[in-house]
């Protein structure tokens, strides 16, 4: 993948991950094992901020759906943000909506997540 | 009107996901890489969040995992299919595996049906050949496949069957290529070994021409590749220079290892031994080009007074040229019946002194400086210097060398 990054920002039980670019290849793969990562870690709130990411397609809505199991399975709390509305209808139509909670802006997502147990 | 839009949006994800799909399993990359990232898009137009692909192993009659998403520690999972189950799949049709938990299939495989969290059941065929599987989970929106998505997902599993027996062929041709290719270097090891077995008991005929060519092919090689010859063409004077003297074998024992002058009959025998080495030679296809005319020429002299057929320069190739000097060089350096063997100084001498009438001097100044650079040890493999008497002055051979190659330049 030529044109995807992840960046992070973590702060006590919160972490807040931004995919870059274009997710639609196994690259976007990493997607899932960072978040799990911090699952591990004991760290059960992320955030998805998807204001840098850029193109979605079936191999990226599939790492999405990753995550959001690993987010089950793991009992945490998973919350999206800034997302385009073009991606927030592939998720709607996936069904990846009802497991999560969608935010307009991140910090309303981090205020929501700060209030959880 | 709302339900509408949803639908063609639907519509929409889907054809463009059939087109990932299709680019993806016509890619260049690697069959295994080309599967998963297939499976990633299936998962992804269907938000499943565990699958699995298998092929089938005919032999074992067993769906064998060949990559997953979602699962862990599913590495060797399989599924046992007889002949029977396969015969009452509807081809690529998804098949709900809840559905069917009294039948004996499910049941010999809930094991692995478990483990996967499997739900449906893609078989995949191509034409009419049972090449696979796909097992999908739980979906994440929790609901059953529509009419719709059922049609699609035929779709996608004809578009994998394809893919999987395409992959499954290559396999085969590939591990075939493989087979062909160990049973080549097999048959290279034994023909090769032969002809080594037979330049033993050429050079046994004759007491002091043990390991003689053995040595020839050495030092020829030693040329052909400092003229940077092809590694088949390397190996084709290699293998001349083994069986140079075959014709040996059929000249007398006695007449070969007669310590006195001979007389010109016997030279005359003796001289018939490459003409001999070539009938023998040519009833026999090498898989290298030329081996039988370096064999018959390499008693030739470049002034045309060598035999059998006294060809002059022209008509003598490089190779010929080559075994000339290789085997006149080594029977200068080695002890014969009719004289003791030269020094290292004096055979690079002789050599020197027979240039333009005996040996090329072309050839003749490569075989000198690959001697030099071996000497030098600029030569990683030495053909020459190993086979030579350590009794030599270094410094010595490589002036007298230096000054051999500087007056050839001119």
């Amino acid at each position: 993948m030529n044109n995807f990054s992840i960046a992070l920002k973590s702060s006590n039980d919160l972490v807040v991950i931004m995919p870059k670019g274009y997710v639609n290849d196994l690259g976007a793969e990493r997607l899932e094992s960072t978040c799990e990562q911090f699952f591990n870690k004991g760290i059960r709130k992320v955030v998805i901020n998807f204001s840098d990411m850029q193109y979605l397609n079936s191999i990226g809505a599939s790492v999405f759906t990753g995550m959001v199991q690993k987010t089950l399975e793991y009992k945490g709390l998973l919350c999206f943000t800034n997302i385009k509305k073009i991606h927030l209808d592939v998720f709607n139509m996936l069904g990846i909506t009802k497991h999560v909670k969608v935010f307009k802006e991140e910090l309303e997502a981090i205020n929501f997540l700060k209030g959880k147990k | 009107m709302k339900k509408k839009q949803q639908d063609l949006k639907r519509l929409l994800f889907n054809i463009a996901s059939l087109v990932d799909l299709g680019q993806e399993v016509t890619s260049a990359k690697g069959i295994d890489e080309k599967m998963k990232t297939a499976l990633y898009v299936v998962t992804g137009m269907f938000s499943v969040p565990k699958a699995g692909l298998f092929v089938y192993n005919a032999d074992r009659h067993k769906l064998e995992l060949v990559t997953c998403k979602g699962i862990k520690d599913a590495d060797g999972t399989s599924i046992d299919v007889q002949t029977k189950y396969i015969k009452a799949f509807q081809k690529n049709t998804p098949y709900n595996i809840s559905e069917a938990r009294n039948n004996s299939f499910y049941e010999r495989n809930a094991e692995a049906f478990r483990r996967l969290q499997a739900k449906t059941l893609i078989p995949l065929f191509a034409k009419d050949e049972f090449v696979g599987a796909i097992c999908l989970g739980k979906r994440l929106s929790r609901t059953s496949y529509l009419h719709s998505e059922k049609d699609t997902l035929k779709v996608v599993a004809s578009q994998m069957a394809i893919t999987l027996h395409n992959s499954s062929l290559f396999k085969k041709i590939k591990n075939q290529v493989n087979e062909n290719k160990k049973l080549y270097q097999n048959m290279r090891h034994i023909y090769h070994d032969t002809i080594q077995a037979f330049a033993a008991a050429i050079d046994a005929k004759d007491v002091y021409t043990r390991n003689h060519s053995y040595r020839v092919a050495r030092y020829a090689v030693a040329v052909a590749r400092e003229l940077r010859w092809k590694a088949k063409e390397v190996e084709g004077i290699y293998i001349a220079g083994l069986l140079h003297d075959i014709g040996k074998l059929i000249i007398d024992k006695g007449l070969l290892n007669k310590g006195e002058t001979l007389s010109a009959a016997e030279i005359q025998e003796i001289k018939r031994h490459p003409q001999i080495s070539y009938d023998i030679l040519s009833k026999i296809k090498f898989p290298w080009k030329d081996v039988v005319d370096f064999v018959k020429h390499h008693h030739e002299r470049i002034d045309g007074t060598g035999y059998p057929d006294e060809l002059k320069d022209p008509d003598l190739s490089d190779g010929v040229k080559i075994l000339a000097v290789a085997d006149a060089f080594d029977a200068m350096t080695t002890k014969r019946t009719y004289r003791k063997k030269l020094s290292l100084f004096d055979a690079l001498r002789e050599v020197n002194k027979c240039l333009g009438t005996q040996f090329d001097n072309r050839i003749s100044k490569v075989f000198f400086k690959v001697l030099q650079k071996e000497i030098k040890g600029e030569i990683k493999e030495a053909q020459i210097l190993p086979h030579l008497d350590k009794d030599f002055d270094p410094t010595i051979i490589t002036t007298l060398l230096e000054s051999i190659t500087a007056e050839l330049s001119y």
